[in-house]
């Protein structure tokens, strides 16, 4: 069997008294595509975090290419990081630079390159998210979607053999969701990176997907193939792929239902 | 009851410490970090523009009237002895020594440290920074480093320009106002000082310096908890690093006058 690129091993993290992942295995080979689902406040952003090395687990660990991840000196950390490219949730673009500018940023501080050939890689990474011309753009004038595809030509410019999506979709239109869920799929293509994508976003979670994970109140419930990740017989994987608000997912489930006819002032029936 | 009163006041205790101690890590890394590459000359250039250029006005302006406010009350002290040639000479020490480095000191916490603080408080709760060490950035050697570098370099430039126009200030007044002879002003301003007392003057800008950056950096790097975190964040930095610098001042007169 051959060592995964991304191996998380009996990871377990929490803030204080609240236990956030508790005893996490997940493991990503060369070249596939796992996406991560759950619900909101479930730890996701927590898990890439602490695989960028941003975060310390508390108990287990993390490994990158077959280097532990919080047992890495500063500089080799760096060298880790330089293969792993991270998308976040808000783009987190540098506000005081231009689009090109950021994408450039890791090129100009960590190659060699001349300016002309930054100049095109650049071009050649906007190219891919669908972003040309936008170059001279300051990231406030970018719609969130836009930021988003910045994000990623940021991400993707010192060609990484991982990316990570942290939410790429949410707060976006549907539109917008199918857009940047195809970017991502033609990067996966073009690039023949390793991925780990969060979504909330069934229908690209789908497409996008090798394997399909299901974090849930700290533990990954279920990790299999899309196929079978659909008729898992797990009572919360089927709740969460309905999207429906009654089932055993919530702590504290909302009260039921109205029905219609219970609707004394529906402003309808006026 | 003396536990409900020492609990408080321990966790307090140890706040503080724990504070001083994340404050010492960070200012050692950043020291460290001077030296390593690679050398961004472009950020570098920016901080010069953003703490030293920018800052000139209101250095002019804050030691012009301190120096002139200062002047005026020592014209009036000295006429109560008839001793009103001691005026210029006082004037003169008290500008080296004192007023220059320390108005230049407080001046730049407000307007450069409280910047620099709301910046990288920014930069911290909108993941920027986070997005810099994924990209393999030492946020301490990116953001640390040359704002470390303008503030001790640009501090005692600073210091000496205001010199400069608190000689001036005095002049206004004393020569202007008060009917002095210029001659003897330009003579007595220096009458008191020896070469040493400039070195002290430098030392004090180049000390009050590394405290407006270093502080600065910290308060907005430590910045947690969205826009209400990001607006302590320079309130905090100016409070800290005005304090420091009037505890460095007094003790750096001490020392460096014996
Ligand atoms: N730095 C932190 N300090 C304290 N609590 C945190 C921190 N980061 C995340 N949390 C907590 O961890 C939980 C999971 O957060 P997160 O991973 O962001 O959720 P999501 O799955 O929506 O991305 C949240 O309840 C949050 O309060
Ligand atoms: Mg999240």
């Amino acid at each position: 069997m051959t060592v995964p690129l991304i191996d998380v091993v009996n990871v377990s993290k929490a803030f204080g008294p609240k236990v956030v992942l508790s005893d996490v295995n997940l493991s990503v080979e060369e070249g596939e595509s796992l996406v991560v689902l759950g619900g909101s406040g479930t730890g996701k952003t927590v898990l890439l975090r602490t695989i960028m090395g941003l975060l310390t687990p508390d108990q287990g660990h993390i490994s990158v290419e077959g280097k532990i991840i919080h047992q890495l000196s500063w500089q080799e950390l760096f060298e880790v990081r330089k293969h792993i490219g991270m998308c976040f949730q808000m783009a987190a673009l540098f506000d005081s630079m231009t689009v090109f500018e950021n994408v450039a940023f890791s090129l100009r501080r960590h190659t060699t390159m001349t300016s002309a050939e930054i100049q095109f890689r650049v071009e050649e990474c906007l190219g891919l998210v669908g972003m040309k011309g936008t170059d001279q753009l300051k990231p406030a004038e970018l719609s969130g979607g836009m930021k988003r595809r910045v994000g990623f030509a940021r991400a993707i410019a010192l060609k990484p053999k991982i990316l990570l999506f942290d939410e790429p979709t949410t707060g976006l239109d549907p539109v917008m969701t199918d857009v940047i869920g195809r970017v991502i799929l033609d990067l996966k293509h073009e690039l023949g990176v390793t991925t780990i994508t969060i979504t909330h976003d069934l229908k690209s979670a789908f497409e996008i997907a090798d394997r399909i994970a299901l974090l849930f109140r700290g533990e990954v419930i279920a990790c299999e193939k899309p196929e079978a990740f659909k008729v898992n017989p797990n009572a919360v994987v089927q709740q969460f792929l309905r999207g429906d608000a009654d089932g055993p997912f919530l702590l504290d489930p909302p009260p039921p239902k109205r029905s219609q006819s219970t609707v004394s002032h529906s402003p309808l029936n006026v | 009851m003396l536990q409900t009163f020492l609990d408080p006041l321990g966790s307090r205790i140890l706040g503080a410490l724990d504070q001083a101690g994340d404050f010492a890590v960070l200012s050692g890394r950043t020291f460290r970090a001077v030296f390593r590459r690679p050398f961004d000359g472009e950020n570098l250039m920016r901080q010069f523009l953003a703490v030293g250029v920018n800052s000139v006005p209101v250095v002019v302006l804050t030691s012009l009237a301190v120096s002139a406010v200062f002047a005026v009350q020592l014209a009036f002290g000295f006429k109560q002895f008839q001793a009103e040639g001691l005026a210029s000479q006082v004037e003169g020490l008290a500008v080296v020594r004192e007023l220059a480095p320390v108005i230049t000191g407080l001046m730049l916490a407000g307007r450069v440290g409280s910047a620099m603080a709301a910046e990288l408080g920014t930069m911290q709760v909108t993941e920027q920074i986070d997005a810099l060490e994924c990209l393999a950035t030492d946020p301490i050697h990116y953001l640390f480093v040359p704002r470390l570098l303008a503030a001790a370099l640009m501090v005692p430039l600073l210091t000496g320009l205001s010199i400069y126009v608190g000689y001036w200030g005095g002049y206004l007044l004393l020569v202007g106002a008060e009917g002095q002879s210029a001659v003897v002003y330009q003579s007595e301003f220096y009458k008191l000082l020896a070469f040493k007392d400039v070195r002290i003057a430098l030392t004090k800008a180049l000390v009050f310096g590394l405290i407006i950056a270093l502080v600065g950096c910290w308060r907005g790097y430590r910045t947690r908890g969205g826009a209400e975190g990001v607006g302590n964040a320079p309130t905090s930095s100016v409070v800290t690093s005005s304090l420091w610098i009037l505890i460095a001042d007094f003790f750096l007169t001490k020392l460096l006058l014996v």
